[in-house]
């Protein structure tokens, strides 16, 4: 179950942050998607020396905390994508897919000629693309 | 040698250079974007792609009657139809139907299914009054002027998912 989605900006300031959850804790989302904010940097100026990375935009596997984990994608423009879900067994070729069809939809966002880069993205139809996104991830993880 | 008949708009298209979509409805978003930083006003703005519109239809038509080779049209219905089946498939690319005939057969829609103009556009909620491609009615308007069809075309958006 994916609880939140976030869009970083490249200085860190939030471009876009949604959660699925009824439950009304989305102080403590918010807050864990910034934590994970440090993670993304440590992980991108100390690049693991194990070999080449083949595609340096998805960053995995971000970190565990109590129940939830949390995924990052970074584009090449340095924003960030947080990906937070409560299930345990996730694919990870199920967290790529999410998170290039996630990409494909923030393209066709900022593509707006009314979307100004840096503020916050408030095209309903990207709002829209991304739950069905969200809900198409649990299904075919079965 | 027989004079060729008219081609149609699939084959012209074919026939042309074409533009990478992305590039022409990011420049069309570019400028209608400057269009209002720099006047402000929605109302001018309409008025701006209007007469942009207008210069390019009375060059435009020039180059369409060249390449389609259209026979005379007899009537205004006859006139929109060919606007909307060769005139747009040829130059946007897309298909366009003529609806809504008056009574007098003075008035029509030209309805496009797929605007590449509006790709990724969603209005924001301060330019509620905008006509978007109002450059295609203005288009409209000076191409049939230059063939002395004297009109007034206008633009009615039916956006299906956004605003």
């Amino acid at each position: 179950m994916i609880v939140c989605v976030a869009v970083v900006g490249h200085q860190n300031n939030p471009l876009y942050i949604q959660s699925f959850t009824e439950a009304d804790d989305a102080l403590k989302l918010h807050h864990i998607v910034h934590c994970s904010l440090d993670v993304v940097d440590e992980r991108v100026n100390n690049p693991k020396k194990s070999g080449p990375t083949l595609n340096e935009t998805f960053l995995g596997l971000l970190y565990p905390t109590e129940n939830y984990k949390v995924y990052g994608y970074l584009t090449n423009t340095k924003v960030k994508f947080i990906l937070v879900t409560t299930d345990l067994d996730v694919r990870d070729v199920d967290v790529r897919n999410f998170f290039r069809r996630f990409h494909a939809a923030y393209v066709d966002a900022v593509s707006n000629p009314f979307h100004v880069p840096g503020k916050k993205i408030t095209s309903r139809t990207f709002a829209e693309r991304v739950s069905n996104i969200v809900k198409s991830f649990g299904l075919s993880s079965t | 040698m027989a004079p060729a008949g008219p081609r149609s708009g699939d084959a012209i298209f074919a026939s042309v250079e074409r533009v990478n979509a992305e590039l022409f409805t990011l420049t069309y978003g570019a400028i209608v974007r400057q269009l209002l930083t720099d006047l402000e006003e929605v109302d001018e703005v309409n008025k701006q792609l209007d007469q942009m519109g207008y210069n390019i239809g009375i060059r435009l038509v020039d180059e369409f009657l060249a390449k389609s080779n259209v026979s005379r049209c007899v009537d205004f219905k006859e006139t929109a139809e060919v606007i909307a089946k060769v005139g747009f498939k040829m130059f946007l690319g897309v298909g366009a139907s003529v609806t809504n005939w008056d009574a007098e057969g003075t008035c029509c829609s030209i309805v496009l299914e797929d605007n590449p103009l509006v790709d990724f556009v969603e209005l924001p909620d301060t330019c509620q009054g905008l006509y978007y491609c109002n450059v295609l009615s203005g288009v409209i308007r000076g191409a049939l002027e230059m063939v002395s069809v004297p009109s007034c075309a206008s633009l009615s958006l039916v956006f299906s998912s956004s605003s």
